[in-house]
């Protein structure tokens, strides 16, 4: 009697550990309407329109919590989105079966540790564009486009945000509360990045330091889960 | 006679690297600290190393199929772009700096003059993407290589399947690089006792440990740390060394300590190739200027040499060179492997 219920015990865990996937999709919009590349939008309805022709980021270490505890945590946590290919701004998240949560937690952009161990692949593989060449270091968030303002050549913008060590560590994390869904969706309202943004005299940010660690912490405001 | 006892003197290093001939693909020299390179992240092949290689001769790496990493850095000078005193590239491109010599890069913590490149497979990113080295961007290169009928075999027989990857390209110039140990000397002779130092040498042996190896330290000949070490900057480069990375106002002018071993073949010498000989490194070294701000602190009480004690500081670094390494045919341009496929084009 004893044995069988050790066995039945025993048992428990593997029934839990059956795999039920959670997909994960990232919305990327500009005053809640989708944000098309190479086209024109407003940020503010008085402000000039702005074109943005890159967005492609780094998306690391998700969790998902339940009253506060972290209930599952994604091993080799990086995804690189590119709203070029939206097929990278969703993915799946291989969840235990039946587990609950009420909060999800990820970062922007590339951990110091990773930062430092030398050629990594999949969406790691520096072939991606998202690793910077001249001085070693991943590039987290990279926008890039077009607006009058600019006093640059073809009025173009740049940021590329990034860098591993302190004090210019420009890893951010976000906390949002979600729905206990097996679909989760996600929105970044790009105006809450650029809002604000003096693009007369900020039309670039190519290495690590002050500027990108200021650009970074806008990245806090911009997701949420209300479309 | 002589390689019997250094390879029964050998580190048992071994069971980190995998085997096809009987020679190690890696050892550690005895009495040599444990490499900074982790292995455990990429395990060294004859095959790899044979595609490291391979990339290290091809031009296949620039833009237009000129320069290749050897062109820059020459076997037969410890890998060091002798008589250049800054480097050229791609359409006789001038760089901003000399090429330093490659040797002993397992052991290395940060690579560049200035440290900017974090980790050794990261390294080839920064000259194949320069405009002023060789143009390209490792998309394309990796796009090339798959292309490629000789480089499509070699990583299928490395890797057991013929997809070629950033990942894997980098790790592959870098199993090479890290099979360029030089460790077999006169100077390593006489520290395993199977040579003796002249008396010239000997006494340039102690006049070097009292004045140099806290910077240049043994047995790598370099303490992998930055300095300033008194060289007034040069008014065209403008150049601050590891300041332009760290912006810390203390690592103004401070550049990589270089490792000493071969230096008799890897001239012209510091950061910018100014000096092209050994006695004007140590009139350098005994003449410097006291003003500059981040001078090293042990520089700062100036450094006294006789004309004797120079010439046998000097006898005693001309002890570094190890024709060995210098002249051996695995670290050289694979021609047999390049034969059908000239360049690995
Ligand atoms: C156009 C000449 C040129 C080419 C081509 C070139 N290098 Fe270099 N290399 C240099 C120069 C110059 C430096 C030092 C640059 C600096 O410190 O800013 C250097 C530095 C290095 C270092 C750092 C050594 C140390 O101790 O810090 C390594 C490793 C290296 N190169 C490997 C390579 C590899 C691998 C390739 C081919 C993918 C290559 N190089 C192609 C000129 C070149
Ligand atoms: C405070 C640390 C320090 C001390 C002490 C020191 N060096 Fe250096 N040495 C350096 C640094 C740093 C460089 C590179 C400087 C540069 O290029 O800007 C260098 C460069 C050199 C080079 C050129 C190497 C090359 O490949 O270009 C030689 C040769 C050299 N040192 C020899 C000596 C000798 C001989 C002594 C003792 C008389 C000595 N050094 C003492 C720090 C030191």
């Amino acid at each position: 009697m004893r044995f069988i219920l050790c066995f039945l015990i025993g048992c428990m865990p593997l029934c839990s550990v059956a795999q039920n996937d959670i997909s994960i999709s990232f919305h990327h919009q500009i005053h809640h309407q989708k944000l098309i590349l190479n086209e024109r939008s407003r940020i503010s309805p008085q402000s000039d329109s702005v074109i943005i022709t890159t967005l492609k980021y780094y998306i690391s270490s998700i969790q998902l919590l339940w009253q506060g505890k972290t209930v599952f945590r994604e091993s080799n946590s990086h995804h690189l989105l590119n709203i070029e290919e939206s097929k990278s701004c969703t993915f799946p998240l291989h969840t235990p079966k039946n587990i609950h949560f009420d909060q999800m937690e990820f970062c922007v952009g590339i951990d110091s540790i990773s930062n430092v161990s030398g050629a990594l692949g999949g969406d790691l593989d520096p072939t991606l564009g998202m690793y910077w060449t001249w001085q070693s270091g991943y590039i987290n968030f990279k926008l890039e486009g077009i607006h009058p303002k600019c006093p640059s050549r073809k009025n173009e913008f740049q940021f590329h945000i990034g860098g591993y060590q302190m004090p210019y560590y420009p890893l951010q994390e976000i906390k949002l509360s979600i729905p206990n869904k097996k679909q989760i969706d996600i929105y970044l309202q790009l105006e809450k990045l650029m809002a604000n943004l003096d693009f007369k005299t900020q039309k670039s940010i190519m290495i690590p330091g002050k500027e990108a660690m200021d650009f970074s912490k806008r990245f806090t405001q911009m997701f949420s889960t209300a479309q | 006679m002589r390689k019997g006892i250094i390879y029964i003197a050998l580190f048992s290093f071994f069971a980190l690297v995998s085997f096809t001939s009987t020679e190690p693909l890696f050892h550690v020299p005895s009495g040599w600290p444990k490499p900074s390179y982790d292995f455990s992240k990429n395990t060294l092949s004859q095959d790899k190393i044979n595609i490291g290689r391979a990339l290290f001769y091809s031009p296949i790496l620039s833009k237009d199929n000129t320069i290749s990493c050897a062109s820059c850095h020459l076997s037969f000078t410890g890998f060091a772009h002798t008589d250049h005193d800054l480097s050229h590239g791609i359409d006789g491109k001038i760089g901003k700096r000399n090429a330093p010599a490659l040797m002993n890069l397992a052991w290395g913590k940060t690579f560049m003059w200035d440290g900017r490149i974090n980790h050794l497979d990261m390294q080839a990113l920064a000259p194949i993407s320069d405009s002023n080295e060789m143009n390209e961007n490792i998309a394309h290169v990796v796009e090339k290589l798959n292309q490629s009928n000789l480089f499509k075999n070699l990583f299928y027989s490395a890797y057991r399947d013929s997809l070629i990857t950033g990942e894997r390209t980098l790790k592959c110039i870098t199993q090479f690089m890290l099979t360029l140990v030089s460790a077999n000397s006169k100077y390593d002779q006489v520290m395993r006792h199977e040579d003796t130092f002249s008396s010239q040498e000997k006494n340039g042996y102690l006049l070097f440990q009292k004045n140099c190896a806290s910077c240049h330290t043994e047995p790598l000949f370099t303490n992998n740390q930055f300095a300033n070490n008194g060289l007034q900057q040069d008014t065209v480069l403008l150049d601050n060394g590891r300041y332009a990375i760290t912006h810390i106002a203390s690592d103004s002018l401070t550049f990589k300590v270089p490792t000493l071993r071969n230096i008799e073949f890897t001239y012209p010498y510091m950061h910018d190739g100014r000096f092209k000989k050994l006695s004007q490194v140590l009139n350098h070294y005994t003449s410097i200027p006291q003003h500059a701000s981040t001078l090293d602190s042990q520089l700062q009480k100036p450094i006294q040499l006789s004309a004797n004690d120079k010439v046998d500081v000097i006898s005693f670094l001309l002890t570094l060179t190890d024709k060995e390494f210098l002249y051996h045919p695995k670290f050289q341009y694979p021609k047999k492997l390049f034969s059908q496929s000239p360049n690995g084009l």
